[in-house]
């Protein structure tokens, strides 16, 4: 029964789609044969928020004032149609629309809004006005003051998480990419079984992450996992270097950025992996006989052919492993995001995340992240002009 | 495979005998074995957890914090396995995800289709700013969006439900996905388009009936991009999701693995059945996978 309605919920909503899409092929009508009909635009405006809103009854949401806003959102549409798209652009807008208005909704919108939770304050103790009112009180920049003066967690402040942040972004993607050259390099060799190396290879980055990233959380722990049983091992055989400090370490109390940092590196090698060895693959050998001919090193070779030429396909890679890295709340909140779980790993986009979701304090979240979308497009813009100029040059 | 396996093997075999005389075979035969032995070690270390994962699994119940590193532990047994189905709501975790990411990924693939299509085909006033709208758009920080759409979802009263989650990852992954679909579409060739119209169909016609059934390798790597992103995805369904009925998979053994460490086998038994299928279809399709975002990259 619960399964049956969960289908019916969400019947409904593809159905929905499915009007929307028969709606938009009434369009492509209307533009191509009903251009002349003017019954059309009337009957379209009666039927059409009509079965749409029937889909929302049918999704088990079904509000009066509903019916009234697709109504005017129809007329709208309708309108625009029949008035304003008339030239021969009009069937690349139309086909346009649906994913701009998705876009619109969902990404546009959210964010302003953002920006305007941002100058409010919207906490525990507002919510449950807004829910009723939709009015939340207003204190202008109050919000963007707290987020370098207090914590946006209980201690731990704004500047250390920019640091640790940089330090975090910095040292995966530079292990990523060290990693990932290093096997890419192994790999392009005409070794056998190689792929068999590659699949085994790619593993930690096809598993979902979810799976990947508890798992590893399971190895670190302090007596059940995989690393402290080794460590305890090598201890208790060689006593000499248990001497020098060798032995169980409590990971993920006392070096959980530390753990966050090796469990992430084991996940992102592989993709840089991936991508280097496609571009070393598209490197023509020709090259490296005539290197030969010249008598060049192996080294002198890796410097002056495979760097240039795989830089195209790297430098994407890496900027794009720049903004994962930065963003990536996941390892970070899995490792450490339960209850009485340590802040000691946190960056700016889990603290963000805590901010919000932990803490509830949704207005100062806001503001949070507003802070740090400016500072990642600035860094992105500064770095992309660095790129540019970098072209120039050569 | 078998081909060069074998080539291989019997390599090992004759350069035991050549490879005292030559001093250059013999230095190259060490480099080779240096290759295997490091990648073998790297190959080691990125399957080891899963293995481990296997392992737990399969420990009987009263061994499960045995610091047995063996990966068959003795008296190994698929009673987590059975007990992760019949105890839990494990089942329904994958069903809830399983709705969810699949109505997610028809959306964001027609969406997406129809859009990338505009701009692969059509010269309009505003596509440049589309496309730079599409491609700022992931600069966006995805953890930033996240607190105004569980306001939005809660707003819409839709928390707890299959639509919020499926609203609010529709859009996730779509300029990605147009990313991709344009740059396929930009590689069949108009003539194509330009008989059909000469034979009487319409533009939609065209795409319909031309363009969307020779872009099935890219539809495909469009609509695995947004299923795996969905069906993976942990940090919205932690906040809009709240009953454990509604779960889904991840946050369910997030919950098994954190909440009580005497279901660790459980959660182990749980991450090996999800696990299993998603590497299986991962391996699959990586290669048109790789080759899908190079194409999208080369052409863009």
């Amino acid at each position: 029964m619960e399964l049956l309605r969960s289908v019916y919920e969400v019947a409904g909503f593809i159905l929905l789609i499915a009007l929307g899409v028969a709606a938009l092929e009434g369009y492509f009508y209307y533009h191509f044969k009903f251009h002349d009909r003017p019954w059309f635009f009337w009957a379209g405006l009666a039927v059409f928020p009509l079965l749409v809103w029937s889909g929302f009854v049918a999704g088990g949401i079904a509000k009066p004032g509903l019916f009234a806003w697709l109504f005017a959102i129809e007329a709208v549409v309708l309108a625009f149609f029949r008035y304003a798209v008339k030239g021969r652009h009009s069937l690349a807008y139309l086909l346009l629309l649906p994913a701009f208005v998705g876009l619109a909704l969902l990404l546009v919108y959210p964010f302003l809004f953002e920006v305007y939770l941002s100058f409010h304050d919207l906490k525990l103790t507002t919510i449950m006005m807004w829910k009723n009112t939709g009015k939340i009180p207003f204190v202008g920049l109050e919000q963007y003051v707290k987020v370098f003066t207090t914590s946006p967690l209980s201690e731990v402040t704004f500047w250390a998480l920019l640091g640790r942040t940089l330090l975090w972004t910095f040292s995966n993607v530079f292990f990523h990419v060290l990693g990932g050259f290093a096997l890419a390099l192994l790999l392009n060799n005409a070794i056998s079984l190689k792929g068999v190396y590659r699949t085994l290879l790619v593993i930690p980055w096809a598993m979902p992450q979810v799976v990947a990233v508890l798992a590893m959380r399971g190895e670190f722990h302090s007596q059940n996992g995989f690393v402290n049983i080794i460590l305890g091992r090598i201890a208790e055989a060689y006593p000499l270097l248990a001497g020098l400090g060798v032995g169980p370490v409590q990971w993920l109390s006392d070096y959980p950025l530390l753990t966050c940092t090796i469990i992430n590196v084991w996940l992102g090698i592989p993709f840089m992996m991936v991508v280097i060895l496609g571009g070393l693959q598209s490197i023509s050998t020709s090259y490296y006989d005539a290197a030969d001919i010249d008598g060049a090193s192996y080294f002198q070779k890796l410097r002056y052919i495979t760097l240039p030429l795989v830089k195209p396909v790297l430098m994407p890679a890496v900027t794009l492993g720049t903004v994962w890295t930065f963003n990536n709340i996941n390892v970070i909140y899995l490792v450490t995001g339960q209850a009485g779980g340590t802040e000691q790993a946190d960056i700016l986009v889990s603290a963000l995340y805590k901010a919000a979701f932990t803490y509830n304090r949704y207005s100062y979240s806001a503001a949070f992240a507003i802070v740090v979308f400016a500072l990642l497009f600035f860094i992105s813009v500064t770095y992309l002009h660095g790129f540019d100029a970098a072209k120039d040059e050569r | 495979m078998t081909g060069t396996r074998k080539g291989y093997l019997s390599g090992l075999a004759a350069s035991a005998a050549e490879v005292m005389d030559s001093p250059v075979r013999r230095a190259k035969a060490l480099r080779y074995l240096l290759i295997h032995i490091v990648v073998i070690t790297a190959a080691g270390i990125c399957v080891y957890p899963l293995l481990r994962i296997l392992s737990i699994s399969m420990r009987p119940g009263d061994r499960l914090f045995s610091t047995d590193l063996s990966l068959i532990p003795d008296g190994a047994t698929l009673a987590a396995y059975a007990s992760l189905l019949k105890d839990t709501m494990f089942l329904r975790w994958l069903w809830n995800s399983l709705i969810i990411t699949l109505a997610t990924s028809f959306i964001g693939v027609s969406l997406a289709s129809t859009a990338a299509y505009a701009f692969s085909r059509f010269r309009f006033p505003g596509k440049k700013a589309g496309l730079i709208l599409l491609l700022s758009s992931q600069m966006i920080p995805a953890g930033m969006l996240i607190l105004p759409l569980f306001l939005m979802i809660m707003k819409l009263k839709l928390m707890n439900t299959y639509l919020g989650m499926i609203i609010a990852y529709s859009v996730s992954s779509l300029p990605f996905s147009i990313w991709i679909l344009k740059g396929y579409y930009d590689t069949i060739p108009r003539s194509l388009e330009e008989a059909a119209l000469v034979d009487g169909t319409s533009q939609v016609g065209a795409f319909w009936r031309i363009i969307l059934p020779l872009s099935t390798p890219a539809l495909s790597i469009a609509f695995l991009f947004n299923f795996t992103t969905a069906w993976n995805e942990y940090l919205v369904a932690r906040v809009v999701l709240f009953s454990s009925k509604q779960y889904t998979w991840t946050l369910g053994l997030f919950e098994l693995q954190g909440q009580y460490i005497t279901q660790w086998g459980m959660f182990a038994a749980g991450s090996m059945l999800v696990t299993i299928p998603v590497l299986a279809v991962f391996l699959y399709s990586s290669k048109w996978l790789i080759s899908g975002l190079t194409l999208g990259s080369v052409k863009g």
